[in-house]
């Protein structure tokens, strides 16, 4: 499958987004930000790079909660991927919310992925209308 | 013109103040005047995302509109051209137990920079109060020991908060004779301004904690009152003895200071912290505080505590063919008839924009349905006065009963919502009130309401 077929709205995301390279990730039309169990940045690509202002290296193996996406650090986010890795559950949550991209409050549907094995964590960003 | 090297250079430079800003520990809002943002950066979405009840943070009164009602008054009403409107504004968020990692206080800081732009601080302060607020007690213990010493009355209380014994400085503050003997130490306070399980609630938590202190108004022997700070500590030989209360003896001290010329001081704060600004009610702070005591305080001395929602009906009319002073009027209006309808020892509280709480302890549902009955009754009587008009209005209110602490004042407050509901549906200016979930419903409704 090429990275141009992967959809932000599909299923089974995290394995797929877990067997691409980081061109492919960076070929996609939304927002990918990956990280790993210690909560630290590992995957950034360039839609997201673009979207927030900040290139990859500022952001690459920093804590995502605290240092790159503080805005997420409350239980509508951050407490999810706790308590999923807590109950090793499989978390799959597509939720509406406001980033402060480049400080400007910008409505968009966050996709919450976790796998209890998964190679990364994921939050996917899409600018969009809020879902009805 | 830039060469490239500069070029990159002020990118770079613009890159880091964007990742300072990004990772700044305090949440920063920029808006015009009608509040609608400009600009904010993460740790303020952080913060007002949990609040917004619309899921957008386009407009920062409406974010905050739950938890502070007050804020446009409060931009709109600042009349110089710039300054401060408000600085460490407390917003007390949770009703009772936070979900993890939610703030329960935020502080805002307003600052009007001209006409047209408005910078708002917001940080979590909840840890910070809880401290403070330890330190507030340990002030209040170093008050009542040090300061005022030749006047206060020393009385010796049974194991049931009874008056023991008679001296001369029960009369030289109060007024009262030895006739008092054997009288439950409660008719120190205002009629209606304490329960007896509220007194049984102090004498178990002086056992607990070796002392306690509370302040407010107090009277004398001729009606007249005073503003009276008072201590309870258990005697030592009953400590000694647990369990087997010394009848001959004391078991508690208690020790009243008319503390009036500090009053106002105390007011102040108070006012500043507790209070709803347009009303003088008490704010949702207060409100919530009192309520999760009285709560909990009742799990460890089961007894019914009311609760009555309160909804000013079609206030968005009143709004918008009196204007905002006219709506303003009609809750002033509406608090000072709250008053009259229920008691001092009632906690009457302004908890949203057209939303009144009243906790009742001790109260059962008879008793509780009567006092809101009687609100409603007098509301629907009484029109409110503004700039030479009558604005007659109604209220709709939910009343719910916990027959102990169980659920806390969420449980609570849901059950009275659903019933201020089922007044609203039913055609309003009416009262319903909430028969209790049985268990597996409000389970299932806590299931929801976590998700």
């Amino acid at each position: 499958m090429t990275a141009s077929q992967i959809t932000f709205g599909m299923a089974d995301l995290a394995a797929r987004l877990d067997a691409c390279s980081p061109d492919e990730l960076d070929a996609l039309e939304f927002g990918v930000i990956g990280f790993d169990a210690d909560t630290n940045v590992a995957l950034y690509n360039a839609f997201e790079s673009q979207a927030a202002g900040l290139s990859p290296q500022r952001v690459l193996g920093q804590p995502l909660f605290t240092n790159v996406a503080p805005c997420m650090n409350n239980f509508m986010v951050a407490q999810r991927f706790d308590d999923a890795r807590d109950d090793g559950t499989v978390l799959d949550a597509t939720i509406d919310y406001v980033l402060t991209l480049r400080m400007r409050p910008i409505k968009v549907a966050l996709r919450l992925l976790a796998r209890p094995n998964g190679r990364f964590r994921y939050v996917l960003v899409e600018r969009q209308a809020p879902r009805a | 013109m830039l060469d490239t090297a500069d070029s990159a250079g002020l990118s770079g430079e613009h890159e880091a103040l964007m990742q300072f800003l990004y990772l700044a520990p305090v949440g920063l809002v920029q808006t015009d005047a009608a509040g609608d943002v400009a600009m904010l950066n993460p740790i303020a979405a952080q913060l007002l995302m949990p609040l917004s009840l619309d899921g957008s943070l386009e407009n920062l009164f409406r974010a905050l509109e739950g938890v502070a009602p007050e804020l446009r008054h409060l931009c709109a009403s600042h009349g110089a051209p710039s300054g401060k409107i408000c600085d460490g504004h407390l917003l007390h968020l949770n009703a009772g137990k936070p979900p993890a990692r939610a703030p329960q206080v935020l502080s805002l800081t307003l600052l009007k920079l001209d006409g047209e732009r408005l910078m708002a601080v917001l940080s979590d302060v909840t840890e910070q109060l809880r401290r403070e607020r330890q330190l507030r007690r340990s002030d209040a213990w170093l008050n009542a020991i040090l300061t005022g010493i030749a006047d206060y009355a020393l009385v010796g209380l049974d194991a049931d908060g009874r008056i023991r014994d008679w001296n001369p400085s029960v009369a030289r503050l109060t007024g009262h004779g030895p006739e008092v003997a054997g009288q439950p130490c409660s008719i120190f306070h205002p009629r209606d301004a304490i329960t007896p399980e509220h007194l049984q609630d102090r004498l178990r938590e002086a056992d607990a904690d070796g002392w306690t202190l509370d302040e407010g108004r107090r009277l004398r022997a001729d009606g007249s009152t005073f503003w009276g700070s008072a201590m309870i500590a258990p005697l030592p030989d009953r400590a000694a003895l647990p369990g087997i209360p010394d009848s001959e003896g004391a078991a508690y001290c208690l020790i009243l200071r008319d503390i009036s010329d500090k009053r106002d001081a105390v007011e102040s704060r108070r006012r500043a912290h507790f209070a709803d600004y347009l009303t003088g009610l008490a704010n949702r702070r207060a409100f919530f505080e009192a309520a999760g005591l009285e709560l909990e305080r009742s799990l460890a001395a089961p007894r019914p505590t009311a609760l009555v929602v309160i909804d000013a009906d079609h206030f968005k009319t009143i709004n918008d063919s009196h204007g905002h002073p006219g709506g303003d009027a009609v809750l002033q209006h509406l608090a000072g008839l709250m008053l009259q309808a229920f008691r001092e020892v009632d906690m009457v509280a302004r908890i949203g924009g057209e939303e009144f709480a009243v906790l009742l302890p001790s109260t059962g549902i008879d008793q509780a349905l009567e006092a809101a009955e009687r609100l409603r009754a007098l509301v629907a009587g009484t029109p409110a006065l503004f700039d030479g008009a009558a604005i007659g209005y109604t209220i709709s209110a939910g009343v719910a009963v916990a027959p102990d602490g169980a659920g806390g004042i969420d449980g609570l407050m849901r059950q009275a919502d659903r019933a201020l509901y089922a007044a609203k549906r039913a055609g309003r200016n009416r009262v319903e009130y909430a028969r209790p979930a049985p268990a597996e419903a409000l389970r299932k409704l806590e299931a929801v309401n976590a998700r």
